[in-house]
This record gives C-alpha cells, sequence and structure tokens, in this order.
C-alpha cells in the first residue's frame, strides 16, 4: 500500500531551512505536472485548484507577509524568483495564488496594529485577498472612482461596483478603494478592509466570473455593494488617504508583477529551443542556421535583460526604498512590453506548434502566451505606468546630469543572494527624490578590463542615456503627456534593464565564472546590445556601431541556450534548471 | 464539346461578386439579429465551430464560383477583385474566411497552373457544387520546408501508393478532393515531390483514415485535420504536372496565394481599429473620453497608418499578378513578409488602447480578441517569413545590378487600384529569375524628382529617405556574393532583404498616392505622410520628420480615422462605405 510517507519528499527546505525554487519547481513538475493540469484547466475554463493546491501546501502564502508580522516576506527577491518558477509552470496558477499578495500590500504599508494582524492570520491560514480597485467605468483612474462609503453612524455604508477584480469571489477578504469625500479629488478615497464574512447577508453580492482571452480560469469576477455596513476599523489609515496608500502599495506589487513575465519568457524560450535545437531542415537544425539562431539569441538576450531589471528592482524595494516610484514605474511596463515582443517573435520560429492546444507539450505555447498578455493590462497597463514616469522626468534628467546616487543602497540592490535589510514602508514616497540610482549610477569602463566588446557596449549605453534624459529634459510637463513621453519612458526603460545588466555583471561575473553564459561575457554583450537596439528603433536613431565580438553572439547564445534547453539547465543568467520530467 | 469548357452547372446566380456586395450581404455587425453578426461571430468561436450561417450565406452565393476561372464556368477573373470580397468576410469573420474556403483556392490555384484539361475540369466541378478541395501540403514534421517532407508516393503499377500523414491541413475531414504533396523521388532537392489531385470517395478504405481533429487557440472554428496513409492506391492520372514538378508547380501558386495572403486578412484590422475607436469614443476616463487621451489618439493613428500601409502594398502586389507577372515571385513573398508582422504589431498597439476591455470575451469589445486570436498565426501559416525571405534574397543582386535606380517604372495601372486588369494568365507565373522591379521603379523616378534644391517640405524629404536607402540597398545587394544567398546566408544578408520589403511598400504608398492624383490635389496628404513615417520606423537610422511635423500628421489622422469612424467606411485605401 502506497501511502503519503512512501511518497520522496520534496526537499522543501534548503541549507537554512527556507524553502527553495528550486523546491517549488519540483512541487510542480513531475508526471502529473503543470502542463497537463494546466492545459485541462484551462480548457476548461476551470480555476487551476490541483496547482494552486500544491502552491498553498508549499507554503507560498508565507511569503506575502512580512516577518514582523509572522511571515516570511524578508526578501523581496526570494519572492520574485518563487513566483518565476511558477509563472514558468503556469501563469495562470501565479495569477490566482499571487492576487493575495497584492490584495493584502496596502496592509502593510497603512493597517493598524489589528488589521495587520488580522490580516496576516487570514494569509498565513491560507485565506484568499482582492483588491478592489477596478471598476467598470473606471480602470486605472482612482480617482473617478464611485463605489461610494458613506458615513452613517459610527462607520460606513458601502454602495456600488467593484469589476473586474481577480479574487472577487474567492477571496474571504477585500482590500476596498471606495469614495469618502468629493469626486475627483486627491484626497476623497479611503481603503477599508473587508472581510467578507463580517457582512450582512445580502449587502455584498458576487458578480458572475467574466470570460477572458487568457487566464481563463482565474476568479475575475465581481462584487456589488449594496448598503454593506463596515466598522470604523475596518478603514486603514486615515479617511482620504487610499488612494496615496494604493499607489505606495502598488510600487510593490508592480514591480513584483516582473517575475509573471520572466517565467513566461523563460518557458517560451525553452519550448522554442528545443524545438529549433531538433528541428531538422535540410538536415541541420533550424537553431543552426543564421537567421533563426539571430532571433533566438535576440530573444534569449532580451529575456536576460529582463531578469536583470526584476532582480535589481525586487532588491531595490529593500535597499533603494525611496525610488520605487521610479522603479515600478520602469519595471512594470518594461517586463511585459518586452516578453510579449519576444513571445510573438518565438512564435514565428515555432510555427503552428505555437498554435495548438492539445499538442506540444500539452499546447503550453499558446496557453501561455494568452495568460502573459494580461501582464501588460492589469496592476498599471503600460500606458498608465508610462504617463507616471513621465511626471518624474526632470528628476531623471537632473539625477543624470548630477549623476546622483544612493551608492551603498546600489550595492545591495546589486548583491543577489544576499540577505536584504528590512523593507521600511515608511521610507516609500509618491515620487523619487534622487532619481533612479541605478541608471544615473552607471559607471563609465575603465581601461581595457572586461571581456572583448564589453565597454563599448557600455559606452554605447552611455550614449543613449544622454540622449534619452537629453529628449526628456524638452517634455512640457503635462497629466496626459504626448506620445513622445511614452516613447521615452520606453527608452528609459531599456536604459534600466541595461544598466541593471551591468551592475550585476560586475557584481557576480566571479562567481559565475564557470557557466556558459557568462564566459567572455556572452550574455550581458548580447543582452546590451539587443536593448540599445531596441531603444534605437523607439528613438529613430541609428543603432551603435558592432562592438568587437558581435558578430559571435548569435552562434554562441543561440548554441548554449538550445544545449540548455535540451538539457533542463538555466537558460538565462540567474535562472536555475528544471526538475525532470515535464 | 470543348472538356475545359463544359460545365453542368449552367448559368450560376448573379453577376460576379464585389467587395461591396459581400458587405451588403453580410449586414450590420452591430445589428444583435444577423445571424451572421458580431454575436453569432463571438458565439460560434466559443463552441469552436464554423460560423453556420455565414456559410450558408456563402454557399447561396456560390462563393467557390470566385476562385474558378471564368473559362472553367466560375467567376474568378481579378485576383484584386478576389481579394476585395474575401477581405469583406475576413473583416466579419477571419475563421468564416479561412474555413469557408480560402484553403479551397490555395489548392485550386495548383490545378489552375499545372493540371491537365480533366483535372482542371474536375476541380471546377467540385468546387462550382459546392463542396470543397484541401491542400494538403503540411506534416508536422517538416511544417513549411515541404522539399523535405516524408511523406511518400511509391510508383506502383500504372499508378501510386501514398504512405504517410498530413496534419494540420484546414477542411480535410469535409473536403471532396484534396492536393496533396508527395515524394516522389529519393535525391536531395527539389525535383523529387510531385502533387497528386485527389478524389476523397475514390480512395480505398483500407488505405487511410482521418487524424482527430487539431485545435488551435484562434480561428477555433477552423476544421484542422489529418489523414494517415497506408500503401494507398491511387490512379496515374492523379499526377498533376510531371513527376518531381511539385515544387515549381507550388513556388507559382504562392505567388497567387502569398500575394493574396495580407491582402485578405488586413479586412480584420479594420474591424479592431473599428472598435477600439468605438471604444475609445465612449468611455470615459480622467474627466474626458479615452479618444481625448494623446496617447490613444497617437496609437489609433498610427494603427491607421499601418493599415494604408500593408494595404498600399497587398493591393499592388495583386495588381501586379496581372500587370507585372514576371515580378511576382518577389514581391508577393514581400507582401507576405510584412504585412502580417506590421498587422500584428498594430493589434498589440491597440490592445495598449482598450486595455482590460480587449482582454475580456464578452461585453460591447469582445470581438477584439477574437480577431487577436484569430490574427496570430498569420506571421508564420501558408508561408513562414524566413521562407519569405529565402525567396526574396536570391534575386536581389540581380534586380540590384539590372533594375534598381536604372530600370522604369512598372505601368501606370498597375498602381491605379481602380483600373480593370487584363485577365490573370498563369503560364506567365514563371518560377523565373526576375530581371525587371517596376515598383522600384516608380520610387526612383519620384526620388530622382525631388532632388531639385529647395525640395524641403517633409514628403520630398521622406522621398529622399527611401531614394537613400534604395541606393545603398542597391551597392549592399550587388556586392552579396552566392554563399550570401542560401539558406545559410548570414543575418546580415537577410536584413537587406528585409530592409527590401520596407522600401517595396513605401515605393507603392507613393506611386498609388501619386496615381490616385485627383483626390488629393495640392497639399500632402497625411495619410501618404503617415505611412511614409511608419515605414521608415521600420528601417535603421534616423527618422525624417520632426516631432512636431509627425504630431501633426497624427492630428490629421486621427481625425480621418475618426471621419471613417462616425461616416461607416473602410478605413482602407477604398474608403467605401459600409453597412450598419
Amino acid at each position: 500500500m502506497t501511502t503519503r510517507l512512501d511518497r520522496p519528499a520534496p526537499e522543501a527546505a534548503g541549507a537554512a531551512g527556507v524553502p527553495t525554487p528550486e523546491a517549488l519547481d519540483a512541487v510542480l513538475t513531475g508526471p502529473d505536472g503543470s502542463g497537463a493540469l494546466g492545459a485541462e484547466a484551462d480548457s476548461a475554463e476551470r480555476f487551476p485548484a490541483e496547482l494552486h493546491a500544491r502552491l498553498a501546501d508549499f507554503g507560498l502564502s508565507a511569503h506575502y507577509v512580512p516577518p514582523e508580522h509572522g511571515g516570511s516576506l524578508d526578501d523581496h527577491e526570494r519572492l520574485l524568483r518563487l513566483w518565476h518558477v511558477v509563472a514558468r509552470h503556469d501563469v495562470s496558477a501565479v495569477v490566482a495564488h499571487g492576487k493575495t499578495y497584492l490584495g493584502a500590500a496596502p496592509v502593510w504599508i497603512a493597517g493598524d496594529a489589528d488589521q495587520t494582524t488580522s490580516m496576516a492570520a487570514a494569509v498565513l491560514s491560507g485565506r484568499a485577498v482582492a483588491w478592489g480597485l477596478s471598476e467598470p467605468d473606471h480602470g486605472a483612474d482612482l480617482r473617478h472612482g464611485s463605489v461610494t462609503a458613506a458615513r452613517e453612524g459610527d462607520g460606513y455604508r458601502v454602495d456600488g461596483v467593484k469589476w473586474p477584480i481577480n479574487n472577487a469571489t474567492r477571496g474571504d477578504f477585500m482590500t476596498l478603494l471606495a469614495r469618502t469625500g468629493p469626486a475627483g479629488s486627491p484626497r476623497g478615497h479611503s481603503l477599508f478592509l473587508v472581510d467578507k464574512a463580517a457582512l450582512a447577508p445580502g449587502s455584498a453580492r458576487p458578480r458572475p466570473k467574466v470570460a477572458t482571452h487568457g487566464v481563463r480560469g482565474a476568479d475575475i469576477s465581481g462584487l456589488e455593494f449594496a448598503g454593506a455596513r463596515l466598522p470604523e476599523t475596518a478603514r486603514i489609515g486615515a479617511e482620504g488617504t487610499g488612494i496615496e496608500t494604493v499607489l505606495l502599495a502598488l510600487q510593490l506589487t508592480r514591480t513584483m508583477c516582473a517575475a509573471l513575465s520572466s517565467g513566461a519568457g523563460e518557458h517560451a524560450l525553452r519550448i522554442t529551443a528545443r524545438f529549433a535545437a531538433t528541428r531538422l531542415v535540410q538536415r541541420r537544425p533550424l537553431s543552426a542556421r543564421p537567421r533563426p539562431a539571430a532571433i533566438l539569441a535576440r530573444c534569449a538576450a532580451l529575456l536576460a535583460g529582463v531578469e536583470a531589471a526584476s532582480l535589481v528592482a525586487a532588491r531595490s524595494a529593500h535597499a533603494l526604498t525611496g525610488e520605487m516610484s521610479v522603479t515600478s514605474a520602469i519595471v512594470k511596463p518594461l517586463a511585459p512590453a518586452v516578453t510579449d515582443a519576444v513571445i510573438s517573435d518565438l512564435a514565428e520560429l515555432l510555427g503552428v506548434r505555437s498554435y495548438l492546444v492539445d499538442h506540444h507539450e500539452h499546447g503550453a505555447f499558446q496557453k501561455l502566451s494568452r495568460d502573459h498578455q494580461v501582464v501588460a493590462v492589469f496592476d498599471g497597463s503600460t500606458p498608465v505606468n508610462r504617463a507616471a514616469l513621465a511626471q518624474q522626468f526632470p528628476r531623471l534628467v537632473r539625477g543624470r546630469a548630477g549623476a546622483v546616487a544612493d551608492t551603498s543602497g546600489l550595492a545591495e540592490a546589486v548583491a543577489l543572494g544576499t540577505g536584504p535589510r528590512p523593507l521600511d514602508h515608511s521610507a516609500l514616497t509618491l515620487v523619487s527624490r534622487r532619481g533612479c540610482t541605478v541608471v544615473q549610477a552607471l559607471p563609465r569602463p575603465v581601461g581595457d578590463d572586461g571581456p572583448p566588446g564589453l565597454a563599448e557596449h557600455v559606452l554605447a549605453l552611455h550614449d543613449l542615456i544622454d540622449q534619452v534624459t537629453g529628449l526628456m529634459a524638452e517634455i512640457p510637463p503635462a497629466a496626459l503627456p504626448a506620445m513622445p513621453a511614452y516613447e521615452l519612458a520606453a527608452a528609459y526603460e531599456l536604459c534600466y534593464a541595461g544598466a541593471a545588466c551591468v551592475h550585476l555583471w560586475t557584481a557576480c561575473a566571479e562567481q559565475h565564472a564557470d557557466e556558459p553564459l557568462w564566459q567572455d561575457g556572452l550574455w550581458v554583450r548580447a543582452a546590451l546590445r539587443a536593448l540599445t537596439h531596441r531603444m534605437t528603433r523607439i528613438l529613430r536613431i541609428a543603432p551603435p556601431v558592432p562592438a568587437p565580438g558581435d558578430d559571435e553572439l548569435d552562434a554562441a547564445l543561440t548554441n548554449r541556450v538550445a544545449e540548455a534547453a535540451l538539457h533542463g539547465a538555466p537558460v538565462t543568467p540567474f535562472g536555475i534548471g528544471e526538475a525532470h520530467g515535464r | 464539346m470543348d472538356a475545359e469548357k463544359t460545365s453542368p452547372h449552367g448559368g450560376l446566380p448573379g453577376a460576379a461578386l464585389t467587395g461591396s456586395a459581400m458587405d451588403a450581404l453580410l449586414g450590420d455587425p452591430a445589428e444583435e439579429t444577423n445571424p451572421v453578426g458580431r454575436t453569432a461571430v463571438l458565439a460560434a468561436d466559443e463552441r469552436r465551430e464554423m460560423l453556420a450561417e455565414g456559410e450558408k450565406l456563402l454557399d447561396a452565393v456560390v462563393l467557390n464560383a470566385e476562385f474558378v476561372p471564368a473559362g472553367l464556368g466560375g467567376r474568378f477573373t481579378s485576383v484584386p477583385r478576389l481579394a476585395e470580397v474575401l477581405r469583406a468576410v475576413w473583416r466579419r469573420d477571419p475563421s468564416l474566411g479561412a474555413g469557408y474556403g480560402f484553403s479551397s483556392f490555395l489548392a485550386a490555384v495548383n490545378v489552375w497552373c499545372a493540371g491537365d484539361a480533366a483535372q482542371r475540369r474536375h476541380t471546377a466541378d467540385v468546387l462550382l457544387g459546392g463542396d470543397r478541395v484541401a491542400v494538403a501540403f503540411h506534416e508536422l514534421a517538416h511544417g513549411n520546408d515541404f522539399a523535405q517532407a516524408e511523406f511518400q508516393a511509391r510508383a506502383q503499377g500504372g499508378g501510386w501508393q501514398l504512405t504517410g500523414r498530413k496534419e494540420t491541413i484546414a477542411n480535410l475531414c469535409r473536403a471532396r478532393a484534396l492536393v496533396l504533396f508527395a515524394r516522389t523521388g529519393a535525391a536531395v532537392g527539389s525535383r523529387s515531390h510531385s502533387e497528386f489531385l485527389l478524389d476523397k470517395a475514390e480512395l480505398p478504405a483500407a488505405g487511410w483514415c482521418d487524424l482527430p481533429r487539431y485545435h488551435t487557440s484562434g480561428m477555433r472554428g477552423l476544421q484542422l485535420g489529418g489523414m494517415e496513409f497506408t500503401d494507398c492506391p491511387i490512379p496515374g492520372t492523379a499526377l498533376i504536372g510531371a513527376p518531381g514538378q511539385a515544387v515549381e508547380i507550388a513556388l507559382r501558386a504562392f505567388q497567387i496565394t502569398r500575394s493574396m495572403f495580407p491582402a485578405v486578412c488586413v479586412g480584420s484590422l479594420d474591424t479592431a481599429l473599428r472598435i477600439t475607436l468605438d471604444c475609445a469614443l465612449e468611455r470615459r476616463l480622467y474627466g474626458g473620453t479615452v479618444a481625448d487621451i494623446p496617447f490613444v489618439r497617437s496609437t489609433v493613428a498610427r494603427a491607421f497608418a499601418d493599415l494604408l500601409a500593408i494595404d498600399a502594398l497587398a493591393s499592388v502586389g495583386v495588381r501586379a499578378l496581372h500587370l507585372a507577372p514576371e515580378s511576382t515571385a518577389v514581391y508577393a513573398s514581400a507582401s507576405k513578409f510584412l504585412g502580417p508582422r506590421m498587422m500584428l504589431d498594430a493589434f498589440e498597439d491597440l490592445r495598449a488602447v482598450l486595455g482590460a476591455q480587449g482582454y475580456l470575451r464578452q461585453g460591447p469589445h469582445a470581438l477584439f480578441q477574437k480577431l487577436f486570436r484569430d490574427a496570430a498565426p498569420i506571421t508564420f501559416t501558408h508561408a513562414s517569413r524566413g521562407a519569405c525571405l529565402s525567396t526574396i534574397l536570391p534575386q536581389l543582386p540581380r534586380l540590384a545590378r539590372r533594375s534598381w535606380l536604372s530600370g522604369p517604372a512598372g505601368p501606370a495601372d498597375l498602381f491605379d487600384l481602380d483600373a480593370p486588369v487584363p485577365p490573370l494568365d498563369f503560364q506567365r507565373l514563371a518560377v523565373g529569375m526576375p530581371t525587371t522591379d517596376g515598383v522600384i521603379g516608380a520610387l526612383a523616378e519620384m526620388a530622382e524628382n525631388v532632388r531639385a534644391p529647395g525640395r524641403e517640405d517633409p514628403l520630398s524629404r521622406l522621398v529622399a529617405r527611401f531614394g537613400a536607402e534604395l541606393g545603398e540597398l542597391r551597392s549592399r545587394c550587388a556586392e552579396l556574393s552566392p554563399s550570401d544567398l542560401t539558406m545559410d546566408a548570414p543575418a546580415a544578408a537577410y536584413e537587406l532583404a528585409e530592409r527590401y520589403t520596407v522600401v517595396l511598400a513605401a515605393a507603392c504608398a507613393l506611386a498609388v498616392w501619386r496615381a490616385g492624383g485627383e483626390r488629393h490635389p495640392g497639399r500632402p496628404d497625411a495619410g501618404l505622410l503617415g505611412v511614409l513615417d511608419r515605414l521608415c520606423g521600420r528601417l535603421p537610422g534616423a527618422g525624417v520628420l520632426t516631432a512636431t511635423e509627425r504630431a501633426s500628421v497624427e492630428a490629421q489622422l486621427f481625425d480621418l480615422a475618426v471621419a471613417r469612424f462616425t461616416d461607416r467606411a473602410l478605413f482602407d485605401l477604398t474608403a467605401r462605405p459600409i453597412p450598419g
């Protein structure tokens, strides 16, 4: 008889007893793995319950609660890596489970002791939380939200509809943004912690599940409040601080969304690289031909750039906390924009297999593509974040000109794998006084040190940063800027990614010296080339001249990525391998 | 009696279809009770079924007759007209367009090019009788690289025996006839494959079986099937053309089908743009409508310009089949390479405007996500972009040396979208080596004209830019060595071919606008400037328009787009009114 005890226990804890991404990967892999389960749930439009249960068993929820409230969220790099692994298996699963992190985030920032205690207890016991921001007629336009919380007796009376909201129905709790003051005013909204179980029956009715293009099984539904009563103690923070708290929380949640993109992108790259390495065209693999190799290499390079940006950004939550308004506005659009483009380019190579639902790794490609397409749209769409970054152009211009930097914060932001300082929520600010240290503190290359071509790439990046900030200086201030501002924001995002690559190369090259992607600076040179090319397209300027060794990058990178994909080894510089069995 | 012309079908209902006629047939998409309206289209997609009422409607007008040459009793005379008719279907439902009969056309073209009289008669009869023909080239093991196909036809007695699988073939299950591609020789190279025309009913049951239907993420109603053959005997008369001629026939047929493909599928971008404007003009955010947001206005303007660019290139491409067939080996692949990529990029840009509304499968804008899913394969279906570039690249050195900047512009009618076309001569679609490039010739002429001093207006500068790009391409392509032209050509060589497709598109736009003369008297047209700006952005290097000029062009384009939307007119070059 086989019992639970007979099954080999997954290595749930690393050396220090801390759950690892490798262990989570193992939990999601296996003969009864995410591929078939995820595909079936997607087809049937069912909530991915089995995968969700595995995440719960693994204890992923503990990573949504800060240590001061009894959880394990002492390192956003770790959370990012855990989410990346889940996304690499199934984006729907991480969207479904991860929503609780988003819903709880405002409470850690502005909740009082009772609120943080009850939220921690709920999340640690596996309850789901929703974030009630969106309304049918107001997406990110929070100031025009029409759900009202009117003072009534010693509490509030809530009316209106929040929709479309992830976890609205499954969630036991909702952090709700509602109007408590005059419409359109910046201090007219307040945040509330709603315990649905404590509401009078019928005063908050679920709205039905919405049929979506991707993440089809996710609980994207709504909640209709009709005279729901909330006590004073449900209000998070002072009256009128709702939008401010939301904006601060978004600085963290938007940054963490990058894991969804990096995971989906890596999955797409692996599928396509495996195909290209084994697909013979006139007796040679597709990956051996120059044009497919160039495409694969470019995609791998761009994903390395996204990875670098997301890791530095996640650690910046701890180490460069006061800059998160800029960091989040950069990384939230950067990751899905680049990843959507990468997935589209990879689909061209993969061909019909990128489109079939029941074939080729359980139709994983078409599912991850549709699922991933939600990332650019939710939690602050790409245009919303770019417009937000544009509001801070003057600071970014001044920061570059003055080479302003928090050098010790940067050092900690790039010290991957080390425990960062505790996240001081009170250091989150609506604007970044210092601009963006990661870009502003990009060092100029010194002498001939480093792999061939790297210095040239870094100099080219500096040149582009100067051009971008020069153009930013000419953008007139506007609440809703003209298109050039969005293009400059997109270019600056790529500057950030490039700078992150350089910083991480410098900080980490020695410890990765033996790894194939690191030899001769392969990944960082390829990433800089790909990022700068993408930037010059946006800016409509000539690309930099090829650096020494550039003509060898495509074949070298494609060969290593293809090899790695075939054997389950890492395909990005900071990535992990795949547990065996798919 | 002339075997070719005899047809049992006698007189067919109605004259040849037009785009307007098809639009009228399909009616108002927003009308809830329209059996082929938006609601019905979405419902069929949810059920993974073809739009049954749509198929009935197309049956009733015998759309298949548009695929059969007039000489065989059908109504096919003009590729531009057929493209216009099918584009109207794509505007309503790409799955209906692809699933009803586009694949029948793709198959039949092989027979029109190379079939004998009996084969042409039989294929015509199948189509005119309302049945389908499937084009069975594809097997998953080798995809677009059909010259490597493993599917075999072994000579046996006076006929052949078929062994192997055909996979992901549109309408294979529903087709009465197949045009099938098989290996008939062992040698490496392109003369080892042959094409066959088969009637499914005549195949012995023991020799084949159906494979289960292949489901896809989009085009969900499309019936993709497969067949597995095991020593299945077919008669010698099934062979199309000569043994070993398959690749040659296919490459000729591809000139028609690769040209048509973007001309037809761009219809769905028209609808996507319409949905986006509908949403933007009505939804309120930040104290105004979404359409008041500058980012939205620019994005709409750019997508509109992209649509016009795709249309210009595709429209000239299909006209070239009639008026410059010596060049279509290159033009067809250029259009198939560039058009679908521009279209997918435009869809992605519009998606950013719609936000969550573009992600829902319900609500007033639900059609967007279906069109988006349906469009996803256009860059790899039928011909991969790599295959298109591999077709173009080897031709460029010769064209560079013998035609670019020295050869004349093509005939005026090539660029006059309203002019009638002479009959299509399938035999002139030679798989040869083009020595003339009349579209580029038109650009060269215009570039020469702007060299006079004082031509600093935006249009002249854009023309000069494309002229300069042409000059550079000419030098670089003339220097390409034979090893730069093979499948293993370096990425830099392929990049030249990519740049060529962009210059070609610009040339098409310039020539079409010039031919459209009286429509735009005097002042430069924002549409042309917008098109050229978008194409310029696909070339490496500096742009031409200043930020101020671009803002002005985009503002005008946005207003024009809104006018087209409000007036219920198409966004394409025809600007034709549509129902609703």
